[in-house]
This record gives C-alpha cells, structure tokens and sequence, in this order.
C-alpha cells in the first residue's frame, strides 16, 4: 500500500486547485466556480456541473466520458448544488502522469481497466473543490480493492496484485459511511463483495476517526490514506488563516 | 325560464383538481412518493403502492423480441423493453492479417487478449434518432450514448461471450510434397471484425439493459459466410452459400437489470435521516428524471442441482448517491437473479 501525497492551492488563477500522486497516477485538478453558465446548460434551481477528464496521452475518448459521468454524478450528490442556481462549477482533471504497468505498452493501455484511475480522479476532484472553497455536504474516501484467486482482498493494490487479481473493485464512502460509488471489472459472487464493501468501510471509517483525534489540537498524520490528506488541508487552512491570528 | 334551462357543457365550472398528467408535470416529486407511500391509516384490503406507471417497485417491464429483421446485417434483432425499442445491427468485416503488421502477434491460446488488442468488437451506440425529447436529432454523439458504448464495449471484452478462434479465418498449408508429408501448418491470415450499431427508435429510461439485450441477441443470430484464404489470389473469398455460413457460438448470456434508487428526502436537504427510500426496477424516463442514485448489476448464473442458481456477479455499477448499502446491494443482486431466469425463459422461446 502506497500513501498518497497531494498538494493543494498552487494553481493561482484557477478557483482551486490540488495535485495529488497515488500508486503511480499522477493528476492535476482545476475548479472553477461558481461562474456563468451557458444558457443552454442553464439549470433553474441547482448549479451545472462540468467535469472534464483528460488523458495523460492523446485526447479523450468514449473511456473518459465514461469516467466523466461516474465523477459528474458523484460530484452532483456531493457538492451543495441548490446554494448556486444558475451557475457553472467546472472541474478539470488533467492526468499528468501513469504507472509504468499502464503506459508500457500503448496497446494494453487502452484496454487496461478504466476503474485503476478512478480513485484518484475521485481524490483530486474532492481536493480541488475544498481548495476553491466549494460548499459541501459531505466529504468520501475512494479506494481500489482487489480479490485475488484465492479469495484475499487487497487495499490499494500493487501492479502485481492487479494482475493476479480476479476481480478489481472501486468503492467511495462518504464521511458518514455511506456508499457513493460501486464499479467492478472481472467475475465475483456476493459474499467477496461482501468482504470488499467491509473492507472499504474499514478504511473509510478509520480516517473518520482519526479525524476525532486531529480536532483536539494534536495534527495527526496517520499512515492511512484520508489521515494524510486531512493533514494535508488542515496545513492549507492554517496557512490561510494566519492573518486572523496577526489581528488579535 | 332561462334559469331552469341546463348548463351547456362549454360553460360547466372548471374543475378544482388538476388532471393526473399536470400534476405529475407541476410537481413531479410529490406525484411520485405519493405513489409509492403506503395508504395511510394501513389497512389490510388495499393494494400494495404501485408506481405511476403501473407496476409494483420490483417488477420489470417484461421483453419483446424480435431477430434477423435486417436483411442487409450479418445478424440483427429488435427489442422493446415497454416504451424503449432498440435496434440492434451487427456488420461483420474482414481484417487481413497484412494489415494488422507487426503491432499484434497471434498468441495462438490467448483468447481474451487477441479480440481486445484487435478491436475485433467494436460497438456504437445512436441516440440521435429523434428517440426521445432529450436527444436532439443530427448532433454529435451526447455523452450519454458515449458514456453507453464505452461501457458496452468493455463489458463485452470483459466476458469473452465470444472465443477468438470463431472469428479468425485460418490456412492451412497444402502438403509440399507428394507424399503427403510437410505442410500442414495452420496460419492466421485474417479475422472478422464485427462492428455492432445499435440505434435508440425510442426511449422511455433504461437504455443499458436494452442494449445489452438487443446486443447478445444479434449476436446470436449472427451468421458469417464461410471464408477462406485462396493462394492464388493471395487474398481473402467469401462463399456465396448460406448453408454454408456459420452462426456465432455464444459463450454465455448474461443478463443486465438497472435499477434507480429514490429518496423521499428532499433534494438540498443534508442529513434528515429517516426518510423512506425505494428501488425501483427497470425505472422509465419520468422515474430516471427524479432519481440520481442507480445501480446496474449484470449477473450470469449457472443453474445447480436441486433447481437453485448459483449467482456469478459479472458487473456491479452504482453511483450518484448514498441511499443504497450493503443490505440493498444484496437484494439487487437477488432480484438481477430473478431477471435472469425471466431472460433465459424468453431466450428459450425465441431460439
């Protein structure tokens, strides 16, 4: 299992922006809003959301669409849409860079599952938007979770894991436990399904926690996935609020 | 007098209630939990909620089947699915071997790999038929037909519903000599490819289980000429005969089922806990418009001793929203198993 590391903020002229690196993926996220929408997009009562994905190599296809609109609807639960009427929240994910297993050969990439870059792109997409300072209702984890053929699940898989793996899952939980998104690529019956949700939820749930920790003045970096982002905006909000501690 | 005359009908008085059709077009979130929510006080001698449309929460709209329409197609089929009809038209074309170069080596047993690295299959969906008033016809591809054939495509790649040697056209070497000996080698000289188009006449929500349908349809009822590699010409005949074409062996038939969750809670509000849910099966447009969250498992079942099925999960898809959990995972998985044994029973019929 591999930690992830993000940066947050250093796009200046976007709204809100993070790079986040994770097992190889490499992503760059942008937001901009909330701006004038188009009038055609023009929704009466919520804010539009616009999600552009595009690939590390060549220009998007109907992959990137597929995994624009898994992001578009998770995005849409997730950020407080009705405060913005008749607005436009753009989120631009820009993949800078894949793991080697994914880009060795051009041939495989493009059918190499389109699930492996999905947490990520879920990651980034959160990080940016709490960067621009979007409101939002919730927050999630996503991760990737393999069976492999003897039945063992896996957290954040290794290439290796990946390719002995039976089935590939990707699982988001919001802050409150509930299950966001759900994909799968490969063959499993219910009850390994069963074991990926609990495992899921385990990691979810364990960043909650440490978040409980991390309010009583203490800044925890744990080794688990949301603890090291939680660090990593809790460092971003102090930073940005240090002129109030200058006034008093 | 004219005060005991009776009121003409142009000047009845207007009625006080709105029509059914207005009210679920003013207020289309109250029309549908007021469906769905149980009569108030219960009582034991009326029906269970139904949606608007007729149907229980959990019952499908049942198929309707039609193969081999298109006389011009490799194979062909029609399926409705209520409201929804798709057309479903497989062209089945020749890659030559010369053609594909250095960039793929025929790995000989490696099934799965040969039709991804090739493209073998390559399906298309069309929305912009005039299919429904949110698809314009004449414009790009929306994102919604993209979104469908990319995520057709790579369901078909993921279950190897079809075995590459049924789509590789092979040589088989003369013997060199008289005697009989020599040749005999088997060369790949080229493959079909089959382009799969599949075209929305209409469509009233739902649109994956559709298409997947209409797609293993036509693909079963897909029949390929003989083909053959002539020397001499150094290319590629097909036989005019069709007792001698051949039909495409499927693998396996497995069975998609979409389902759209709806909450009562009001849209914008956080938290409110409490609030009844709903899972609707095979929800039509009006119900699409209103739900966010939806799940699509696609099962394929093995059937065991004793007439129970053994479930394999071959794809799980859910998003936008966090009503439905483990618990209502499992019962979707049950009830796409109960699908299942409706579309093998229809299969049944129509082979």
């Amino acid at each position: 299992m591999t930690l992830p590391d993000a940066s947050l903020s250093h796009i200046h002229r976007a709204d809100g922006s993070a790079t986040y690196l994770q097992n190889g993926y490499s992503i760059i996220g942008g937001v901009n809003g909330p701006i004038e929408v188009g009038r055609r997009d023009e929704l009466p009562e919520e804010a539009t959301i616009d999600v552009i994905v595009r690939p590390a190599v060549g220009v998007g296809g109907t992959r990137e669409r597929h995994l624009e609109s898994i992001i578009h609807s998770t995005l849409q639960h997730v950020i407080l849409i009705q405060n913005h009427p008749r607005t436009l929240i753009q989120v631009t994910l820009q993949v800078i860079r894949m793991p080697d297993s994914d880009t060795f050969n051009s041939k495989k990439r493009q059918f190499s599952s389109p699930l492996r870059i999905l947490p990520s792109l879920l990651q980034t997409a959160l990080l940016a938007l709490l960067s621009a300072s979007i409101p939002l209702s919730t927050t999630f984890t996503a991760s990737l979770i393999t069976v492999a053929r003897g039945s063992n699940t896996v957290i954040n898989p290794s290439p290796e894991d990946l390719q002995n793996a039976r089935s590939t899952h990707v699982l988001a939980f919001s802050a409150e436990g509930d299950l966001l998104v759900a994909e799968s690529q490969g063959e499993f019956e219910i009850g390994d399904w069963e074991r990926v949700f609990e495992m899921g939820l385990h990691a979810a749930r364990s960043g909650s926690e440490n978040r409980k920790g991390a309010d009583s003045d203490v800044v925890m970096l744990d080794d688990d996935q949301g603890g090291a982002l939680r660090g990593l905006v809790q460092q971003k909000i102090e930073k940005d609020q240090k002129w109030k501690e200058n006034i008093k | 007098m004219a005060a005991s005359k009776p009121p003409s009908p142009a000047i009845s008085p207007p009625s006080l209630s709105f029509p059914r059709a207005t009210f679920a077009k003013l207020s289309p979130h109250p029309f549908l939990l007021a469906h769905l929510q149980p009569p108030t006080p219960p009582s034991a001698n009326t029906t269970p909620p139904h949606r608007p449309n007729g149907r229980l929460p959990t019952q499908f709209r049942p198929p309707n089947l039609h193969t081999g329409s298109l006389t011009h197609a490799s194979g062909s089929s029609v399926v409705r699915l209520g409201d929804t009809a798709v057309v479903c038209g497989i062209r089945a074309e020749i890659l030559p071997a010369s053609n594909v170069g250095c960039a793929y080596t025929c790995g000989g047993s490696d099934d799965d790999t040969e039709i991804q690295a090739l493209g073998l299959l390559v399906p298309n969906v069309e929305l912009s038929t005039g299919c429904s008033p949110a698809h314009l016809p004449g414009q790009p591809p929306s994102p919604l037909a993209q979104t469908l054939a990319a995520r057709l495509q790579s369901l078909l790649y993921a279950t190897n519903l079809i075995g590459a040697d049924e789509l590789r056209i092979m040589y088989v070497s003369p013997p060199a000599d008289d005697a009989g000996e020599g040749g005999g080698a088997e060369e790949v000289k080229a493959w079909w490819t089959l382009y799969i188009d599949i075209l929305f006449i209409s469509l009233d929500g739902n649109p994956f289980d559709a298409a997947w349908a209409s797609l293993l349809l036509a693909l079963k009822d897909t029949r390929l000429p003989l083909a053959y590699w002539d020397p001499d010409l150094a290319c590629v005949l097909c036989d005019d005969l069709v007792a001698n074409a051949k039909r495409l062996r499927m693998r396996r038939w497995p069975v998609a089922s979409t389902f759209a969750v709806y909450s009562a809670q009001e849209r914008g509000s956080v938290g409110g806990d409490g609030a009844g849910k709903w899972i609707l099966a095979d929800p039509d447009a009006f119900e699409e418009g209103l739900c966010r969250e939806s799940v699509t498992v696609v099962v394929d079942c093995e059937e065991a001793e004793g007439g129970g099925v053994k479930t394999r999960i071959v794809r799980l898809e859910k998003r936008g929203g966090g009503s439905a959990g483990k618990a209502e995972i499992k019962e979707v998985v049950e009830m796409a198993t109960e699908r299942w044994r409706v579309w093998r029973d229809v299969l049944k019929g129509n082979a």
